[in-house]
């Protein structure tokens, strides 16, 4: 029995262009994400990184096309899964949380509305349980005045109050074993991505989550994470835990991101 | 005369008329100084007005009162039309270098524009100082041919200084320069920056959100809240020691890329507050932990604590054993 709750394994594919070349982006990405444990993927614009997590979930761009690779969760292939069974897995199993909470929510339906939606069919029940869910859910993520905020539309939210709301439906509502978040803080001041940040791993340890962060900024890393993967022109090219990826970087590029986000000395 | 600041802001404020008659007070009252040669970072999150007094300092905004001067001379009282001679004094560099760089231009098209604008020279001058300018922001000739899509992030950056720089301007204003490059780039960008600095004795006003690239260029830094200044000092002594609860806040909200540092948080509560028709009271008194009831009564004005450092909080300043 594998102590990972997802294997890549040998991941590769490439962009079909519209005259049927190949561009291929991908090169045998194979990482694990520990169970309970919170892995960061790091790597800089078109490493790769954001393309492997769309491709868990079965929503990687039409235009691109795998040529080998597994991805086994709890033992089975997910891209093997016809689109049926990938409906009882995204959601229920696997779910994730976007850079850009105010565009990743429908934007002519309440906040409310939507992680009710979402409560109801995952776990049925009536339109007012889920109501109360969606709010509890909210309240719980610190969205203050949840009751009425549940009523607002996306556009009525901040960045960060619309991150929470993303975060609240992804874990709370969604409760999946697996969260995958897509450069969740991105875009949003320093002192409310801590906040999030904060809340992420909070939320991640109450609930035993295995959680995978997307992301390019180290020091968000160095903070919240236990196992490190880093990507670089499509490939993987060092993983191992937090603690050694910092200290003891043994790959080129990874030794390069470090100092290029280290600009100030130690003090 | 010598220590005669360069550039001189005082007093600045922008407010922008929405709808029902209210207010949105964007900049309110900022004093800036900065010598030849000087770094000054002007650092705060979305909203607080930082990019609004960039554009107001070169008039890209009509600002609502207050003066700017360079060189001894106030800027805000020209007739657009005599601001030409402003803008061989003063340049800018812009955050997104898709947006600020001409589509349909080519590099040489885009570096030969402000040299046809404010310099008369010949052809054979025009051509050698566009080939010294690609080259001194260490890109090559053959760039000078090619568009801006052909280019990468970096590169486009590159050839955005490089145009801010074509008319030997005496001061820079650098509106988040990196904020949309990758770190490796963003090393080299800065790297670049602090070259031409020393080489061209540049004055640069840095604005950002980014507390290591503010450590690693400014020597002096002015944090913004709310529209308003509310902390400034040399860069290290700030960072050592802030003092006004913002930019405690602030300061301990910024991850650090390393294993095993542990913060200390100053937390604020709830978000920044609106900029429409704000009362007169310290912007930070809802969410400041350290606040108290005359904080409300009044805008605290920044006052001077020695050092050639300011705080705009009597609550802190009271704190500081003399």
């Amino acid at each position: 029995m594998s102590d990972a709750l997802l294997e890549i394994e040998d991941y590769s594919g490439a962009f079909v262009g519209e005259t049927g070349e190949l561009t291929p982006v991908l090169h045998g990405v194979s990482y694990r994400l520990k169970t309970g444990m919170m892995t960061a993927v790091v790597g800089e614009s078109g490493s790769g990184k954001s393309l492997v997590a769309l491709s868990i979930l079965g929503i990687q761009p039409p235009a691109f096309e795998r040529s080998s690779g597994r991805m086994l969760f709890r033992g089975s292939d997910l891209l093997e899964l016809d689109e049926r069974a990938m409906q009882g897995i995204r959601g229920a199993e696997i779910s994730m949380v976007f850079q850009d909470a105010r565009a990743a929510l429908n934007p002519v339906f309440t906040v409310g509305r939507q992680l009710a939606d979402v409560w109801q069919l995952q776990h049925g029940g009536s339109r007012r349980a889920a109501m109360t869910q969606a709010i509890e859910a909210l309240r719980r993520v610190s969205i203050p005045e949840p009751e009425r905020r549940a009523l607002q539309y996306p556009h009525q939210f901040s960045g960060g109050m619309a991150q929470r709301a993303m975060i609240a439906m992804a874990s709370l509502i969604c409760e999946p074993s697996l969260l995958i978040l897509d450069e969740p803080t991105t875009g949003l001041d320093v002192t409310i991505q801590s906040d999030i940040m904060e809340l992420i791993v909070e939320l991640s340890r109450t609930r035993g989550l295995t959680t995978c962060l997307i992301t390019h900024d180290l020091g968000v890393v160095a903070e919240t994470c236990q196992e490190v993967v880093v990507m670089n022109a499509g490939r993987v090219v060092e993983t191992g835990s937090a603690e050694a990826i910092f200290t003891r970087p043994s790959d080129g590029y990874t030794q390069r991101l470090l100092s290029a986000s280290q600009l100030v000395e130690a003090a | 005369m010598l220590d005669q600041p360069l550039l001189q802001v005082r007093g600045l404020k922008k407010t922008f008329p929405i709808d029902g008659g209210r207010r949105l007070v964007a900049v309110d009252g900022v004093d800036l100084e900065i010598k030849a040669g000087e770094t000054l970072a002007l650092v705060g999150e979305s909203g607080s007005g930082k990019s609004t007094v960039a554009r107001c300092i070169v008039r890209l905004v009509e600002p609502t009162g207050g003066d700017v001067v360079i060189g001894g001379d106030s800027i805000l009282g020209l007739q657009p039309s005599r601001l030409v001679g402003v803008y061989r004094r003063i340049q800018m560099v812009f955050q997104d270098p898709n947006a600020s760089l001409n589509p349909r231009m080519s590099v040489r098209q885009v570096l030969e524009e402000p040299l046809h604008l404010h310099l008369y020279l010949l052809r054979s001058e025009r051509d050698a100082r566009v080939r010294e300018l690609i080259e001194m922001v260490g890109l090559t000739p053959a760039h000078l041919d090619r568009y801006p899509h052909e280019l990468s992030g970096g590169q486009r950056q590159r050839v955005g200084i490089a145009r801010a720089i074509a008319v030997s301007p005496e001061i820079v204003i650098l509106d988040e320069p990196t904020s949309s490059l990758d770190v490796s780039i963003r090393g080299q960008i800065l790297d670049l920056l602090l070259e031409l600095q020393e080489r061209l004795h540049l004055a640069y006003l840095f604005i950002t959100h980014d507390l290591q690239v503010v450590q690693h260029v400014a020597h002096r830094v002015a944090v913004m809240y709310l529209g308003g200044i509310v902390e400034t000092g040399p860069t290290k002594e700030l960072f050592a020691d802030p003092r006004h609860p913002y930019t405690r806040a602030l300061l301990s909200a910024a991850p650090v890329a390393r294993w095993g540092v542990k913060r200390t948080r100053t937390r604020l509560s709830g978000e920044i507050s609106s900029a429409i028709d704000p009362p007169d009271a310290c912007r930070l008194a809802g969410r400041c932990p350290f606040a108290r009831p005359s904080c409300s009564d009044a805008r605290p004005p920044l006052t001077d604590i020695g050092g050639g450092r300011a705080v705009a909080c009597p609550v802190v300043i009271e704190r500081i054993p003399t």
